[in-house]
């Protein structure tokens, strides 16, 4: 691959990742507010909680312990 | 872990050293090393900022009785002091080391978003001036404590706006800045710098900024439904309006606590690089000390509600909470035993990082010891509000993350200046602390096992003479960080030159830069074995 197509092919995928982060943080951000105009707020947020904690865990569990990945 | 073996760099590194002068050169920035000591300036002045303000509130507790400053300006010194500390001391200065470090230890040339690197750290000095400007704010900064519980918080002026957007704008920059460290670590290591060959300072941080990414939101989620409960007539915590002020402890705290591993982690990062340095071993256990990392993360998400025992909860929710607590004790020890593990045989030498890194492990274990003391659920609700409480956070926070940076200063010094540091300074400065971080805090174990109640500014006559003790230990703690100020100044001014690897047991891919090393790093990656 020449130099400037493996370049601009990194910066697609930083900016795919960084686009998929904040995705994430702006999910959070609105579920904790939308959580609380549900039924049961409690319960919305619990969900809410359970999501970030699955966030989490994928995020750091894919990552761990993978010695071949570059 | 990785280390060094290659002779790529230099060359063509110098070649690219033109960048703007002046002042400019600091507000357009985009060049990692750049940002990353605007970063642990801006920290170190706010560290004095909230530095004095904790002097303040030491003065005024020397004695009981009221001497200095009124109630109501007492209670808004403790909320910002904390405030400050946490977003505008500690985590900046952890994220100044991430923007030095990180790029320069897994063999990139920058971070991957340099314009949104620069953009991070501008915003911060914005909410600095936010947040310190609320005292001068009809009715003065918030005071009702870091955690802003309702329904202080709901009444108080308008300082707590300023507070809110102080904050919203510090999570922001939070959440941009570990949207770059991720992406740069996940997608910009050299070649051969596989995931469990990256140097485990890189590994904290990589997690602590996914946790940024959970928590920041959610804070930043809870405080704006504080604004629009202040001015916008909603009631989601405000009980005067069928709202629900425990609601906001619980989702305050599942912010809060993984806020405490999000300060310490960058700071075992650091302890993990400097002690098998100055041991002259790798590190030992390599493997579980990430695993250890991941499953502390992921497990400060699960005990939120030890912070409000007293709240009332149900038998099985206090069990769940205390059980959860103590666990996070199994991979912390894990931790511990692996640091001293890697002294163990080691040929151990004696410098200023090294002493703040064994002060660290020695002090930070007390405060997880006194963690789990107040993790069992009758001693947490005898011990609630109490010093013994203040005593602990400090000795996990202080002792702990502050410790393990003034390690990483002395540390990296000599390669972010190219000029070696006073030794004799650096010590003065690490007994100094050591032993005045233990006159101010230790003495709150018994005021806080005697019951004197936080954030009081005035107190019964019998806890008198160990608040004196503490009150004078906090000046000598204080006045001892001007010794790091002048340690720092003095090296960058008339240190000696120090060689590309000052540390003989230093193997991560910094120390085969040059010192200090050029504008631009690794433009041509290197290649790890």
């Amino acid at each position: 691959m020449q130099p400037d197509s493996k370049m601009g092919s990194q910066r697609a995928a930083n900016l795919r990742m960084a686009t998929i982060l904040l995705s994430i943080a702006a999910v959070f951000f609105c579920g904790i507010i939308l959580a609380q105009y549900s039924g049961a707020p409690a319960v919305a947020v619990g969900v809410l909680g359970l999501a970030i904690l699955g966030f989490l865990g994928i995020s750091i569990g894919r990552n761990v312990g993978r010695r071949g990945r570059q | 872990m990785s280390s060094i073996p290659h002779d790529h760099a230099a060359g063509h590194e110098h070649a690219h050293e033109h960048h703007p002068g002046g002042i400019m050169r600091w507000i357009m920035t985009t060049n990692h090393k750049d940002i990353g000591t605007l970063y642990l300036w801006f920290s170190f002045t706010m560290f004095i900022a909230g530095g004095i303000m904790a002097l303040t509130i030491r003065a005024e507790l020397f004695q009981p009785g009221l001497q200095l400053v009124e109630p109501e300006f007492f209670n808004q010194l403790n909320t910002v002091h904390g405030l400050i500390m946490i977003f505008g001391a500690i985590m900046p200065a952890a994220v100044g080391f991430a923007n030095w470090q990180v790029p320069m230890m897994i063999g990139a040339p920058d971070m991957a978003f340099g314009r949104l690197n620069n953009w991070s750290f501008w915003l911060l000095p914005f909410a600095g001036v936010l947040l310190l400007g609320s005292f001068l704010a009809p009715g003065g900064a918030p005071s009702a404590g870091w955690t802003l519980y309702p329904p202080l918080s709901v009444q108080a002026g308008m300082g707590m706006d300023m507070t809110i957007f102080a904050i919203h704008i510090m999570g922001a920059s939070s959440i941009m800045g570990s949207i770059n460290i991720i992406t740069t670590i996940l997608n910009m290591r050299a070649p051969g710098m596989t995931l469990m060959k990256m140097p485990l300072f890189v590994w904290t941080w990589l997690i602590t900024a996914y946790m940024l990414i959970a928590v920041m939101p959610v804070l930043a989620g809870s405080v704006t439904m504080l604004l629009t409960d202040r001015h916008f007539g909603t009631s989601f915590f405000n009980a005067a309006g069928g709202g629900d002020p425990v609601l906001f402890q619980h989702v305050f705290w599942f912010f809060g606590h993984p806020e405490v591993y999000i300060m310490i982690l960058p700071a075992f990062g650091i302890a993990s690089t400097v002690i098998p340095a100055f041991a002259r071993k790798p590190l030992f256990g390599y493997a579980s000390m990430v695993y250890a990392t991941a499953s502390i993360a992921i497990l400060s998400f699960l005990v939120w509600a030890h912070h409000m025992f007293t709240v009332g909860m149900p038998a099985a929710g206090q069990l769940f909470f205390m059980y959860a607590t103590m666990l996070i004790a199994v991979p912390t020890g894990v931790k511990v035993f692996n640091w001293l593990a890697t002294m163990w045989k080691g040929s151990m030498t004696f410098e200023t990082p090294m002493l703040f890194a064994i002060g660290f492990l020695f002090l930070f274990t007390i405060g997880g010891f006194t963690g789990l003391v107040l993790a069992i659920v009758p001693v947490d609700i005898s011990l609630h509000d109490t010093y013994y409480v203040v005593a602990h956070f400090h000795y996990v926070l202080v002792a702990g993350s502050l410790f393990a940076f003034f390690a990483g200063i002395y540390y990296w010094l000599p390669k972010w200046t190219g000029r070696m540091y006073d030794e004799t300074l650096g010590k003065w400065h690490f007994w100094l602390s050591f032993i005045f971080f233990n006159v101010t805090f230790f003495p709150m174990h018994f005021l806080g096992l005697a019951g004197m109640p936080r954030r009081v500014p005035d107190y019964a006559t019998q806890f008198t003479d160990w608040n004196m003790v503490a009150s004078i230990g906090a000046f000598g703690f204080g006045l001892s960080q001007l010794l790091l100020l002048i340690a720092v100044l003095k090296t960058i001014r008339s240190g000696p030159p120090a060689p590309a690897r000052p540390w003989e047991g230093a193997d991560t891919l910094e120390w085969t830069l040059p010192s200090p090393p050029p504008y631009h790093t690794f433009e041509t990656p290197p290649v790890v074995k």
